[in-house]
């Protein structure tokens, strides 16, 4: 039996007209990392927030370690929170902040004393013991809410956008610590995050939100790779996946601005006989503007303008109109183009992916 | 454009300096006559001298002691700062409890509720005194002090006041509380509290003030001398025909020094207070 497991979970607000969320289903593993992603107001948070217990469950049931959580108070969950604002006590020191949960569990104070020092040197806050919050950074703000989630010894982590506040640097280097902190701690989390950096970076599963609706679950890779529908292959990957509306002649693909590609049967066969009504996308490193892939994949050789560059130190992003769209090649930092350079470049074929435009499902 | 505003600015100061004297006259009459003797005080009294107080010398204090040791002018001030500390820790708890109720928790009508107790903001004390005497004597509670602080412990401004400034502490903070298994009440007095340390001492001073300055009421409760508050004290020290001007001024001098002290070392906090609700009570 898993051990978190939510079943049908709904959310429905008073006087809201629609969920919230809506049939969330779910089993998590003992000591597995699994990240909720979606864009703001798809109802990640306030899935994590019923597991928490801070939010009440209109329907379906919450199970941790096989017991029925639905009514049960927060603190006897079993869990332990970060929260997006930290939610330090402002008036404590960093040593009573973390200590304060165990003060109140009446563990005894050379228990207390052993797990504070313990948490306060593994998160590097010695310097910083007898401080209080607004004399600290973001940064070592959160280590001080990690280290109060973690002293308690609670099998299951919660994280609601831990890092959302902090700045890229730091939130690159926090998001190590933390694997890392998963990895000796063993607990089982679940990280709540808009970031889709952070949860392919972390996580050992991501479920894709939208809606309240849950898209995907998956291994990183496996969203990355067969998105199940539009949304999460566009949410998946930065820069994101490129869309062209296409029909299907014979063995050709016919884009929008009447640009034409042929494909080969193998791929045209997976499609059904659909002809029409079709997204298709690629990603941007797919698309490839070298010599070597031109002359591969040299039958589907196409010509564009580039618009606009994004140099990004390791890689390229181009970005040039093509088939009634927008699109961007992520090629490699020794490919340099110029604005106003004309380029040729062809899809990789093998990594075309096809949606139906009326239900955005994923074909292959 | 500088130097007009630097004129303009020289000229207030100066204005408000003037006001500021204006003001001062009488109480530094009143302190500098606290130390002489009454033929002094009237010798004194069409002079600029009547402003300066005398040499010090071996009688310089001989007014505050005579109110001191000859009245039980002490023993007032010691019980109306009894009942001021009564009343700050009793006024925090209720109207503090009060004020987080409807500045967090979901109940029925709390909005309404919010309405009710702004618009008791409204109504003078003066005008429910009668009422509240009554109901002091139906419960036997005359002369007791505890008969003296029950009206008063209940307070809609400061319910108000803790409502404006609860009503901002963050809701994540109570989250990670229950986390760490803080109860409810506990969360009141061990966070909600030193997280408020401002309105606390707001709350504090308003109240400190409102009874040290208060006449009325204790006037109608206590009828025992042992129980007299400060201000009626000093009333019957006055009406005492035996009582010399120079007492008389050395024992209201006495009076105002507590005010002059919470003033000057909560300015902040009163200004904070009559900011964050927009009026003055009283």
């Amino acid at each position: 039996m898993s051990y978190i497991q939510l079943k049908g979970l709904c959310k429905k607000y008073p006087n809201a007209t629609k969920n919230s969320v809506t049939d969330f289903n779910l089993d998590i593993e003992e000591k597995e990392f699994i990240a909720f992603v979606g864009p703001s107001g798809c109802g990640k948070s306030t899935t994590l927030r019923m597991i928490a217990g801070f939010e009440e469950i209109s329907g379906g049931e919450l199970y941790i370690d096989g017991k029925k959580m639905n009514n049960v108070l927060p603190r006897d969950r079993g869990i332990a929170m970060v929260f997006q604002n930290y939610a330090l006590y402002p008036h404590m020191t960093v040593e009573k902040n973390i200590s304060y949960g165990l003060k109140n569990m009446k563990v005894p104070s050379d228990e207390i004393k052993r797990k504070t020092d313990w948490a306060i040197d593994i998160l590097g806050l010695e310097e910083y013991r007898n401080r209080k919050p607004k004399n600290l950074s973001g940064g070592q703000r959160q280590r001080v809410a990690l280290g109060r989630a973690i002293v308690k010894d609670s099998k299951v982590f919660l994280m609601d956008e831990p890092l959302s506040n902090l700045d890229a640097k730091l939130r690159v280097s926090m998001r190590n610590e933390i694997s890392k902190l998963h990895r000796q701690l063993g607990s089982t989390t679940i990280y709540v995050t808009h970031d889709q950096v952070e949860a392919m970076t972390m996580a050992d599963r991501i479920v894709i939100m939208k809606d309240g609706v849950v898209q995907q679950v998956g291994k990183p890779m496996e969203l990355y790779d067969h998105p199940v529908n539009k949304f999460v292959a566009g949410f998946i990957g930065s820069p994101q996946m490129n869309f062209f509306d296409v029909t299907i002649e014979g063995n050709t693909v016919k884009f929008a601005d009447g640009k034409q590609m042929p494909l080969s049967e193998n791929i045209i066969n997976q499609l059904g006989g659909k002809t029409s009504g079709l997204i298709l996308g690629i990603r941007g490193e797919d698309i490839k503007l070298d010599a070597q892939n031109l002359e591969v994949y040299g039958e589907g050789k196409q010509s564009a303008v580039v618009e606009n560059t994004e140099v990004m130190g390791n890689e390229n992003n181009l970005y040039f109109t093509f088939g009634g769209a927008v699109a961007v090649a992520r090629v490699s930092k020794y490919e340099i183009s110029q604005v106003g350079d004309s380029i040729d470049f062809t899809f990789v074929p093998s990594k075309i992916h096809f949606f139906d435009k009326e239900t955005e499902e994923c074909l292959f | 454009m500088k130097t007009r505003n630097k004129v303009l600015k020289i000229i207030l100061v100066a204005a408000m300096i003037l006001l500021s004297l204006f003001f001062l006259f009488p109480v530094v009459w009143m302190i500098a006559n606290s130390f002489k003797p009454d033929a002094e005080i009237t010798a004194d009294m069409n002079s600029v001298q009547a402003f300066i107080p005398p040499v010090p010398s071996e009688n310089f204090f001989d007014n505050y002691v005579s109110v001191l040791t000859n009245t039980n002018f002490l023993l007032y001030m010691g019980n109306t700062l009894l009942y001021a500390a009564l009343l700050i820790v009793l006024g925090i708890i209720v109207n503090g409890l009060a004020g987080y109720a409807l500045a967090k928790i979901k109940f029925p009508f709390s909005d309404k509720w919010l309405l009710i107790i702004m618009m008791l903001m409204i109504i003078p004390s003066e005008t429910i005194i009668t009422i509240n005497y009554l109901f002091i004597a139906k419960m036997g509670l005359l002369n007791t002090i505890f008969g003296y602080i029950l009206p008063m412990i209940v307070n809609p401004f400061n319910i108000f006041l803790f409502r404006q400034v609860f009503v901002s502490l963050p809701d994540d903070v109570y989250e990670a509380a229950q986390l760490d298994h803080c109860g409810p009440v506990k969360y009141f007095f061990t966070m909600v509290l030193p997280m408020s340390k401002t309105v606390v001492a707001t709350v504090s001073v308003f109240t400190f003030l409102n009874v040290w300055n208060d006449y009325l009421w204790p006037s109608l409760v206590f009828t025992s001398s042992d129980l007299l508050t400060a201000q009626i004290g000093l009333n019957a020290i006055t009406a005492n025909e035996n009582t010399t001007m120079g007492q008389t001024l050395a024992a209201i001098t006495l009076v105002t020094i507590p005010v002059i002290i919470i003033y000057s070392l909560f300015s902040k906090q009163i200004v904070e207070g009559v900011v964050s609700t927009g009026s003055k009570e009283g």
